[in-house]
Order: structure tokens, then C-alpha cells, then sequence
């Protein structure tokens, strides 16, 4: 609050830029807006929920992401609801005091994170 | 690079292009929508996983047949849930797809959603299929594609001597969307800019009964 050069004294005079609409024609096609519809908008059919890859990736972290998913069907080989461990392909389970401890980073490692 | 792989044709035809006529409504959803839970991020739509995997034996149990649906997601949270309990597409083996699909939307040529469609055809040397795969669905459930209700759902598809990503769209003949999808996924695949990509209309599909055969080849 007590920088040297105050917002105020920075931008003294400086005003508003007002522009007045005539028309909604005049409006520039990009007002207001990100590619594809603004990520801000509320008005129905018009916004829409992004996410970057790197915040997915976070999200795979969270403790609510662990729990074993409800409602999966079971599928040999393929899918594992509530397994720990994973059998391998070639039928070969891997023995269990042998598993290396996980070092977590968020990307890059195998998609089987089963730490519950 | 069509046709470059004999092996495939002979097993490659993913749809049901022998039974238009059987529409037979799929074991329909006895699971309710899924609903994102408290705390967590809703994505913008629901979305279903598939897989799919060849028979050996019957050769002619049909594709619809081969099709399991492993569960429905609405939220990020959810998604990782399912992706974390689900092998990795580089630990198939076999004629195998794993589909993620809108939900309401079935992974097959002539589902209304995609009877007027398409899809974008990536081929992967072996060893890149996971990462592949990963990213593309990444960038499918981020809403990363712009192209507002086109995208219909991602296919990785485990053959014998590749691995094949598709992108689905709803309206094959619509040149800016498919162009945008193709920029896309130039961009989230982070592929190199002389990569071949190939374009197939569902249409064409039920015609010659292929997934991967005949495609329309778009060079940079």
C-alpha cells in the first residue's frame, strides 16, 4: 500500500476506455470470448468445462480418485476393481514382496497406481 | 501407406456391417447416470468405457457381441478411478480396442450418432500405444478439441503388427471441424509434421466392412 510509485500516481489521467455500440454488428467477433466459447460464460450451450492435461494428471493424485470405482465390470486380465495386485499377461503374478515402492511423479509411470 | 500391413486385413473389420438390420437395443444401461460426487470435477459430458476384444474360437460372433462396456464416469476423479484398474493398452495383446466413448453413444459405424461421421486414423509403431492413448483421452475429456458436440469418442486399437488411435466425429463432411480435429490432434499427440493421417467415413467402413482399409490419406 506504500510502494513508491502509487497505481495512482502510475496511471494518473488515464481513463476508461469507452467505446459506445451502435449496433451489435459492431461488436468485434472476439469480444469477450476464448476460442470455442468463453470459459466464463454462463448462458446455456455457451459454457464449457476445460481442463489441461497437467491439471488431469494432478487430479490423478487426489485420495478421491483412488477408491476403486463402483459398478465395474469385471473382465479377466483386463479390468482389476478393488485388486491390488496385477496379474501380468502372460499369467506370471508378480511376486509380491518384490514390488518395487512407487516413486511418484505425476507422469510418465505406470497407470497402475493401486496404493489404496 | 494404406494397405502397408497385410497382416491386418485379414483381421481387420471392427463393425457389424452384417447386421444393420438386428437393432437390437444394447443390454440396456441398468446403471444409472453417473454423477460426479461431492468435491470432485465434473467433466463436460458423461462418458462410457468399452472393450472389445476378437473371439478366436467364433470367428463370426459379431463385433456388437464382442463389446463390453467396463463402466461410466462424470467426473476427472472418476475417470482415474476406472483408468487406474484398467491394463494398459501396451500390455494387450490380441485384436483388442479399448473405447471411450460419450455416454449414450455406442462405439459402433451405425450408432445415430455416428451413422453420418467418421474418424481420424493415427498408426503407432509399437511401444508408443499408453502414451498415445493417455494423451488423447486427456485432451478429449479437457474439451481441448473446440469443435462444440462433434467428438463422439476415442478408439486404441491393439493389432498384430501396430497400434491404431482413432478420433470419432459426428459429421464426416464437415471440412472445418475435421480440420480443427486434425489440427488437435497434431498438437496433443505432439506428432512430428510430416505424420500421415488418414480419414474414414463410417459410411465407407460399413461399405468395405474395415476399420483401417481404403482411408483418405492427408499428407502435411
Amino acid at each position: 500500500m506504500t510502494e513508491k510509485g502509487s497505481p495512482a500516481r502510475l496511471h494518473a489521467g488515464r481513463e476508461i476506455p469507452h467505446r459506445a455500440i451502435a449496433d451489435i454488428s459492431n461488436l468485434p467477433n472476439d469480444y469477450s470470448t476464448t476460442p470455442g466459447g468463453s470459459i466464463f460464460s454462463t448462458t446455456p450451450g455457451g459454457s464449457r468445462i476445460f481442463y489441461e492435461r497437467n491439471f488431469l494428471m494432478q487430479c490423478r493424485n487426489s485420495p478421491l480418485a483412488k477408491t476403486p470405482p463402483r459398478n465395474m465390470a469385471h473382465i479377466p486380465g483386463i479390468t482389476t476393481p478393488g485388486d491390488v495386485d496385477i496379474p501380468k499377461e502372460n499369467g506370471v503374478v508378480e511376486p509380491k514382496g518384490a514390488k518395487p515402492q512407487k516413486v511418484e511423479g505425476a507422469e510418465e509411470h505406470p497407470q497402475f497406481e493401486m496404493d489404496i | 501407406m494404406n494397405n502397408k500391413f497385410e497382416a491386418l486385413k485379414a483381421e481387420d473389420s471392427s463393425g457389424s456391417g452384417d447386421e444393420e438390420i438386428e437393432k437390437q437395443e444394447p443390454e440396456s444401461p441398468p446403471r444409472p447416470p453417473p454423477k460426479p460426487g461431492p468435491g470432485e470435477h465434473p467433466l463436460q459430458y458423461n462418458y462410457g468405457f468399452w472393450y472389445s476384444r476378437k473371439s478366436q474360437g467364433n470367428k463370426s460372433a459379431s463385433y456388437d457381441a464382442n463389446l463390453k462396456l467396463i463402466g461410466t464416469f462424470a467426473s476427472v476423479e472418476q475417470f482415474w478411478r476406472h483408468y487406474c484398474h484398467i491394463a494398459r493398452p501396451s500390455d494387450l495383446n490380441g485384436h483388442t480396442d479399448y473405447h471411450l466413448f460419450k455416454e449414450g453413444i455406442r462405439p459402433m459405424w451405425e450408432d445415430s450418432a455416428n451413422k453420418n461421421g467418421g474418424k481420424w486414423i493415427i498408426r503407432l509403431k509399437k511401444g508408443l500405444a499408453s502414451r498415445c492413448w493417455e494423451n488423447l483421452i486427456m485432451a478429449m475429456l479437457g474439451e481441448q478439441f473446440m469443435v462444440g458436440e462433434e467428438i463422439c469418442g476415442a478408439v486404441i486399437s491393439i493389432r498384430y503388427a501396430e497400434d491404431i488411435l482413432s478420433l470419432w466425429n459426428r459429421t464426416a463432411n464437415d471440412g472445418v471441424t475435421t480440420a480443427r480435429i486434425r489440427d488437435t490432434l497434431k498438437r496433443v499427440l505432439n506428432l512430428p509434421p510430416n505424420t500421415v493421417m488418414e480419414y474414414k467415413t463410417h459410411v465407407d467402413s460399413i461399405k468395405d466392412n474395415s476399420s483401417f482399409r481404403n482411408t483418405d490419406v492427408f499428407m502435411r
